[in-house]
């Protein structure tokens, strides 16, 4: 105990020192007090209540966010800042990661509660707020986790979150059972990981990635490692939804309110990607780092996924289904731009899973619509309805071109970044996997089309002859994807305006 | 308000008319105007910094709405504006949710001149691409019975075509380097010159890049081609052509014939020859190949069709093999002959598909052996036919016959000038002419000649009335304008000719 005494000072300066750089986590804990007191003393009415503080919290956390660009530059250090004891890295990248993931959870929380049959939910929603805003101060820490514990502590949080938002309603069967599903299948998943890491930890001595760790897995056997290394991707890959971890994803997704499936295929996904990042960089920097070929293995796994992805999703008509398996397919492609290993790369990722969260929340917001108005949950539901709703059909229609990619839309803009940087690179190694990877990327693009075009066909295209009363459309929800779709043509003809930041670092 | 949009749609396209032939008239010709790969000597250019994105170490990306025109694109424009004013006056036919028809019609329109104007590679693919979608919904809403199978076979189709194609661009994107600013470039003309290629990169003509162990300037270029062949369309690309144009309600028929498949012959000539010429040379003979197959082909089809709409797509087929042989053979005459087949297939084309929705909407059938006879129950549409059929065998005196003498002429030109073509290429595209005339003629006899027969009786002949006023507006432009080009053909030549000469000049200047 002695020993320790004269360490203690120095800790203690770390971490008041760290306190500057954690700004926004901290708003984000104040918040999350806020809302679950606010839920305490207002009782199951104070859904709306508890929606105006998220959402202005979420606002002044976002604005924290872009301070720290600045707390970078100031302090002179944009390539980065550890702190805490070397557990987090703030990097531009993390804040642009953070930003992507602010911005659409305040999307997300605006949505959340004009589906109506997660409204309906007897409990309220109030609880709903504070689990959110809880799992959005985990997924700060998953962007930032660069020590094997605060990488495994930062995804088990954000876990529990989720397998509390999957469940959160869970009137019949299907979600219950997709709810268990998720949890059981997560644990799985966690505790491989953790022996993964806990392998890695053994055999290097160090828990620092950006320390001893790397270097410490070079002197031990090469075959092991591989293995524990394996583990921690699984692990990772689980959160990803990558193929062969993805199986969870279709039943979860469909079982799940939409708006929690919204939420589960955007955010925790961009999150696993900044922490994918987090644990590549110290091997892709470490120079004579000869192991595990991680560009080998993530090209075969994204074309694994694209391929497997896409199809499935041509043989859903549960337009939920669907778009899980498609989502299968886009986590795929944004893998391209990690295979890259370099800045661009991880700037064009940003972008597109900037442009693929919009689109992505957008096309559910579109579904719970659909499903208010209806209760049509599979595409032959939708037949005819393009006639009667017509902006609402008009809106899924550009929400789709951009999630397949196709002009003048965001997602065309984020294809085009994610290809030229991954072209880049091979121009300047001949990687026969990058050729490939672009060629599986640009196939799958006409596959994908096959499927989502498959919604205005059904609203369109299909005629029939059932007339039901048009039923009192909610705005709310229109409004919102107005705006979302506004923002997607927008950045399909302007993507710098967004992209200059992104390309900063 | 309903019929408002229509008369909306039309003044639209009459306005766009008149731009387009004011444009014409302003055309300076010289050699000073020949454009191609000359950024100065194209006219009327737009050039506004668009996308403008520093990626840190790889220097900036640049993306320009740059547009402009030479005289490759000039008479496609003034045939494209007149075939969209046809076809919104055919549109009249169309009688279920006009907004959104003409709304679409309308976007397909911005499209399509979008697609002839732009000299920037970006700019091209995104209104390349912007086609798609109202023309998928134009023919999967409006169409015939199996219009849903019809419209996603023909997205699925380009599509397949154009994903390449963005990767092919990507891959010219970063292999150029605008050598005024130093940033890499989407411009179509900074791409034609090789000595803008930076050393090392993928498609440059001095580092011979392999990919998939083929030389990558091949590849590319074959990619290109593809893409664009599916629109021409190109023996065996082509299937989708028959399906969606006999699904497609009049007004789409007449767009997809008349310029949509123009676009698969201008990209061949402007990005696949203007950016790959020594490939485009030393693969001439399988171009020459497919374009003899696609005349054939498509000739032996429109033979075997029984449906009077399917005669026409696959007549569009065969003699839209004509602009590729013209382009293969890469003569002054066999080039300027292909530009002249895409203008006079426009116009006649339009006809055609007008021709027979006329048929179409007065007693919904098709079928060339539920009539006979019509010569004398319809006397001013036979005449019209007549027009039709005679102007597209190649009736001298009309626009087709210099266009396919010309590429002919180019064809057999080839073999003693640069070689690429043998004779026998050409012989067999004076045999295409010989069945189009086959097919054409013994329509008209099937249909027209004889005794008045009907398979739907009276209600059938009262049914189909001569042409109306509005018809009639619609056709005499188009019959005065293939007619005046056939008997004065400098009005396209002297216009197209400075640029064509370039461009051959160009490419063998690249090749040696």
């Amino acid at each position: 105990m002695h020993q320790l005494t004269p360490l203690i000072p120095g800790y203690v300066n770390d971490i008041y020192d760290s306190i500057k750089y954690f700004m926004p986590e901290i708003y984000l804990s104040i918040l999350f007090i806020v809302v679950f007191i606010t839920d305490l003393i207002f009782g199951k009415n104070s859904r709306l209540l508890c929606k105006i503080i998220a959402c202005t919290g979420i606002v002044l956390v976002i604005i924290q966010d872009l301070y720290q660009v600045s707390l970078l530059f100031v302090n002179g250090q944009p390539q980065g800042h550890f702190f805490f004891n070397n557990m987090l890295l703030l990097t531009l990248t993390v804040v642009g990661f953070k930003f992507v993931i602010d911005v659409l959870a305040f999307v997300l929380l605006f949505y959340f509660d004009w589906d109506h049959k997660l409204r309906a939910h007897r409990k309220g929603l109030s609880d709903l707020y504070s689990i959110v805003i809880a799992s959005i101060f985990g997924l700060h820490l998953m962007t930032m986790a660069v020590n094997l514990l605060s990488i495994y502590l930062s995804i088990e949080m954000v876990s529990i979150a989720s397998y509390l938002l999957v469940a959160y309603r869970s009137e019949n069967s299907l979600s219950t059972e997709a709810g268990l599903k998720y949890v059981l299948f997560g644990a799985a998943s966690s505790a491989v990981m953790l022996y993964g890491i806990s392998l890695m930890y053994g055999f290097s001595g160090s828990l620092n990635m950006f320390g001893n760790t790397v270097s410490g897995l070079m002197q031990a056997n090469g075959t092991a490692v591989s293995f524990a290394i394996l583990l921690v991707l699984l692990g990772i890959g689980f959160k990803l939804s990558l193929v062969p971890m993805h199986f969870w994803v279709p039943d979860v997704y469909e079982g799940a309110s939409t708006p929690i499936t919204a939420y589960l295929s955007t955010l925790p996904k961009i999150a696993g990607f900044a922490l994918l990042i987090n644990f590549l960089t110290p091997f892709i920097f470490f120079a004579k780092w000869s192991g595990f070929d991680f560009r080998l293995f993530l090209s075969v796994l994204a074309i694994i996924s694209m391929i497997a992805g896409n199809f499935a999703a041509v043989l859903q008509t549960n337009v939920k289904r669907m778009l899980a398996y498609s989502s299968i397919g886009h986590t795929g492609f944004a893998l391209m731009g990690i295979v890259t290993f370099t800045q661009q790369g991880v700037s064009a990722l940003t972008y597109y899973l900037l442009v693929y969260g919009i689109a992505n929340i957008a096309a559910l917001a579109l579904a719970s619509y659909f499903t208010n108005l209806t209760g049509a949950e599979d595409v032959e539901g939708y037949k005819g309805l393009g006639v009667k709703y017509p902006v609402a059909s008009v809106l899924f229609v550009i929400v789709l071109i951009s999630l397949t990619g196709l002009p003048v839309t965001a997602g065309f803009t984020g294809k085009l970044f994610i290809f030229s940087s991954v072209y880049t690179v091979y121009q300047q190694n001949h990687d026969i996997w990058l050729l490939l990877l672009m060629v599986t990327g640009a196939l799958t693009t006409v596959v994908s089309l096959f499927y989502y075009i498959k919604i205005p066909l059904y609203l369109f295209l299909k005629r029939t002859d059932i007339l039901s009363d048009p039923v009192k459309s909610s705005y709310s929800i229109l409004s919102l994807t107005i705006i979302l779709s506004i923002v997607i043509i927008l950045l399909g003809i302007f993507p710098n305006s967004i992209m200059q930041y992104f390309s900063l670092y | 308000m309903r019929a408002s949009f229509k008369y909306i749609t039309l003044l639209a396209t009459l306005v766009q008319l008149c731009i387009c032939v004011w444009l014409y008239l302003n055309f300076k010709t010289g050699a000073g105007f020949s454009g191609i790969d000359h950024e100065s000597q194209f006219q009327f250019v737009q050039k506004i910094p668009w996308i403008n994105l520093n990626l840190g170490t790889l220097g900036t990306m640049q993306a320009d709405y740059f547009v402009g025109i030479d005289g490759i694109s000039i008479g496609l424009l003034v045939m494209t504006s007149l075939v969209m004013v046809i076809a919104a006056l055919s549109s009249w036919e169309i009688k279920s949710n006009l907004k959104g028809f003409f709304a679409l019609f309308l976007l397909l329109d911005m499209a399509l001149m979008g697609v002839f104007c732009s000299l920037d590679f970006f700019l091209f693919y995104i209104f390349y691409e912007l086609m798609l979608l109202p023309l998928y919904f134009l023919i999967g809403m409006w169409g015939g019975t199996r219009r849903e199978y019809a419209a996603i076979k023909f997205f699925l189709y380009t599509l397949f075509g154009s994903v390449f194609m963005l990767l092919v661009m990507i891959g010219l994107y970063l292999s150029v380097k605008d050598p005024a600013t130093g940033s890499h470039t989407f411009n179509m003309i900074q791409m034609m010159n090789p000595a803008n290629y930076t050393p090392g990169s993928v498609f440059s003509v001095l580092s011979h890049q392999t990919i998939f162990g083929f030389p990558a300037r091949t590849v590319g270029f074959v990619v290109l081609f593809i893409a664009f062949a599916i629109k021409v369309p190109v023996v065996p690309l082509h299937t989708w052509l028959p399906d969606a144009h006999v699904e497609a309600p009049t007004p789409v028929s007449i767009i997809l014939a008349g310029i949509l498949l123009k676009i698969g012959g201008y990209g061949i000539i402007r990005i696949c020859l203007g950016i790959f010429p020594e490939v485009a040379s030393s693969g001439a003979w399988w171009l020459g190949l497919l374009g003899i197959i696609s005349i054939l082909y498509g000739a032996f089809n429109a033979l075997a069709q029984k449906d009077f709409k399917r005669i026409i797509a696959y007549s569009s087929v065969s003699q839209m093999g004509f602009v590729l042989l013209g382009i293969a053979s890469q003569t002054a005459e066999g080039i300027s002959g292909a530009v002249m087949q895409m203008v006079s297939h426009g116009f006649l084309a339009t006809m055609l598909f007008f021709l027979v929705g006329v048929v179409y909407n007065r007693v919904h059938n098709r079928e060339i052996y539920n009539f006979r006879g019509l010569g004398s129950l319809m006397p001013k549409y036979t005449v019209f036919i007549m027009i039709a059929f005679f102007a597209s065998l190649g009736l001298p005196g009309f626009s087709a016959f210099i266009a396919e003498a010309f590429s002919l002429a180019g064809a057999f030109k080839s073999s003693s000038v640069n070689g690429l073509l043998p004779q026998w290429m050409a012989v067999c595209g004076a045999i295409g002419i010989l069945f189009s005339a086959c097919y054409f003629l013994w329509t008209l006899q099937r249909m027209f000649f004889g005794s008045l027969s009907l398979k739907g009786g009276d209600i059938w002949k009262t049914a189909l009335t001569d042409l109306d006023t509005r018809e009639i507006i619609a056709l005499v432009p188009l019959a005065l304008v293939v007619l005046v080009i056939g008997i004065m053909p400098s009005l396209v030549f002297g216009k197209i000719n400075d640029s064509v000469l370039e461009l051959v000049s160009f490419t063998k200047n690249i090749i040696h």
